[in-house]
């Protein structure tokens, strides 16, 4: 977008509607509006916004350990005694560890991997934190690896890479179950996701 | 206000993005559209009655609604899921490739059928013929797929008389350009960067392709050797009318590296 979409705008109020249009998800029409209320802040709200966008870009770094993003390196998760370090959760994001950390019934470790293998738009192992996992993977103490990539096509291509490349011998390799959501149905579910809930059915 | 028209497609998923909380953009080349790009409403929660049927190197049967910028998808289900492509890895890779070129040379509202044919008729071909190493490391499915997306995209080299002097072509080495739009017999030497040498070997499986179906083509013994040419040939030639490297070879390229055994001499 550029400044000819709002005609009269002034430069500095141009700039940031240019700048609040690339996050994702914001259109052009939702970045005016963003834009025309923070103008509308008080100055310390606004002020409290830009310095969130600057502490936060200076003080998070990656976890030595786990890659998932932090103040500080390693992680409360990585740093915690009481995890159970004899196995590593391995996800996309770091919004990942957040979902299954709701679920509290995970006590072991993560390992972030920052996306998935993603060919058509040139993302490769190489640009993802594989390499990192693969070293921890030589840990003596690590009895199982639970691959739980998202179940989309790319997801499940980068869960059979790292099977495939994985060299550790003695290594338990799981990933998460696939079947059906809860609040799903029957009727709206694909045939992949019906054959795999029907192979890991359970005794009720 | 009128109701939104709406529309049913059958179509081949190719990507998607995520858009906003919870939609995905979905990029699909259709029999009767071309290459479509709509939304997916909520289509990213689990809940969703789309969910599982918007994946990549998905055949799916459609309907969409109009919407003021972009189409809306009201529904979808899976006609040919590629279940078996999609256990393995080589193969999956193989299968966006296709997608990678379908989408760089499918057309919004330009409907190409044979260009959707080809890719099931691709996939269907990779799905049969994955894990076997011989056939998968020669790529043949991919050659094929490529020879024919030239040609229904009305791209087709010249393969029987060279494209200069066009005199018919003896059975010798020759040269072969994209920008030219074909093969070249050797006292025609035309200015051009894109010209390299094309084998006579390498022009009788081009002509082969030309004729042949892809089962049959795809049966052919190619050796290594062979196999580099065609490859370089024909991903050069349509990443030049593509105008830009095809992404996805890089990946496979590294997999085709990685599962040939180590040699000891
Ligand atoms: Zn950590
Ligand atoms: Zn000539």
């Amino acid at each position: 977008m550029t400044q000819e979409n709002i005609p009269g705008a002034a430069p500095s109020l141009a700039r940031l509607v240019q700048e609040l249009n690339r996050l994702p998800g914001i259109g052009p029409k939702s970045a005016q509006r963003l834009a025309y209320y923070i103008i509308r802040l008080p100055d310390e709200d606004a002020y409290a916004l830009a310095d969130a966008v600057t502490s936060v870009k200076q003080s998070i770094v990656f976890c030595e350990e786990c890659q998932n993003l932090t103040d500080a390196s390693p992680c409360p998760v990585c740093a915690d005694p009481r995890r159970d370090r004899t196995t590593i959760c391995v996800v996309e994001d770091p919004l990942d560890v957040l979902a299954m950390e709701r679920t509290r019934t995970y006590r072991g470790l993560y390992h972030v991997l920052h996306g998935v293998i993603s060919p058509m738009n040139g993302v490769g192992p190489d640009q993802l934190k594989i390499k990192e996992l693969f070293n921890r993977l030589e840990r003596p103490e690590l009895a199982e690896m639970v691959v739980a990539t998202n179940p989309t096509l790319e997801g499940e291509a980068t869960a059979m890479y790292i099977r495939r490349h994985q060299g550790r011998e003695g290594l338990r390799v799981t990933h998460l179950a696939r079947g059906l959501p809860v609040g799903g149905s029957l009727e709206y579910t694909d045939e992949t996701t019906l054959t795999r809930a029907f192979q890991g059915r359970q005794e009720i | 206000m009128a109701p939104p028209r709406t529309y049913r497609c059958e179509a081949i998923i190719l990507g998607y993005t995520p858009l906003g909380e919870a939609d995905l953009l979905v990029t699909m080349y259709t029999r009767d559209q071309g290459k479509v790009r709509a939304v997916g409403k909520g289509a990213r929660r689990s809940s969703s009655k789309l969910v599982g049927h918007l994946e990549p190197l998905t055949v799916v049967k459609m309907s969409l609604a109009h919407g003021r910028n972009m189409d809306v998808i009201s529904q979808a289900e899976v006609t040919q899921s590629f279940a078996e492509l999609k256990e393995d890895l080589t193969a999956i890779t193989k299968g966006q490739y296709l997608a990678e070129l379908v989408d760089g040379f499918g057309a919004e509202a330009n409907p190409n059928p044979g260009l959707f044919q080809l890719m099931i008729d691709c996939l269907r071909v990779i799905e049969a013929t994955k894990g076997r190493e011989s056939e998968s490391a020669s790529d043949m499915p991919l050659r094929f797929f490529e020879f024919h997306l030239l040609q229904v995209s009305g791209l087709m080299p010249e393969l029987y008389n060279c494209v200069e002097c066009r005199q018919e072509l003896e059975p010798d080495a020759h040269r072969f350009s994209p920008n030219v739009g074909g093969t070249l017999c050797l006292d025609c030497s035309p200015d051009d960067a894109h010209l390299r040498p094309l084998s006579l070997r390498a022009l009788k499986v081009l002509r082969l392709l030309d004729r042949s179906g892809i089962v049959e083509a795809c049966k052919l013994p190619v050796d290594a050797g062979l196999a580099d040419e065609l490859k370089s040939l024909l991903s050069n030639t349509v990443a030049y009318w593509l105008g830009k490297e095809i992404r996805s070879n890089s990946f496979l390229e590294r997999l085709h590296k990685e599962s040939q055994p180590e040699v000891y001499i």
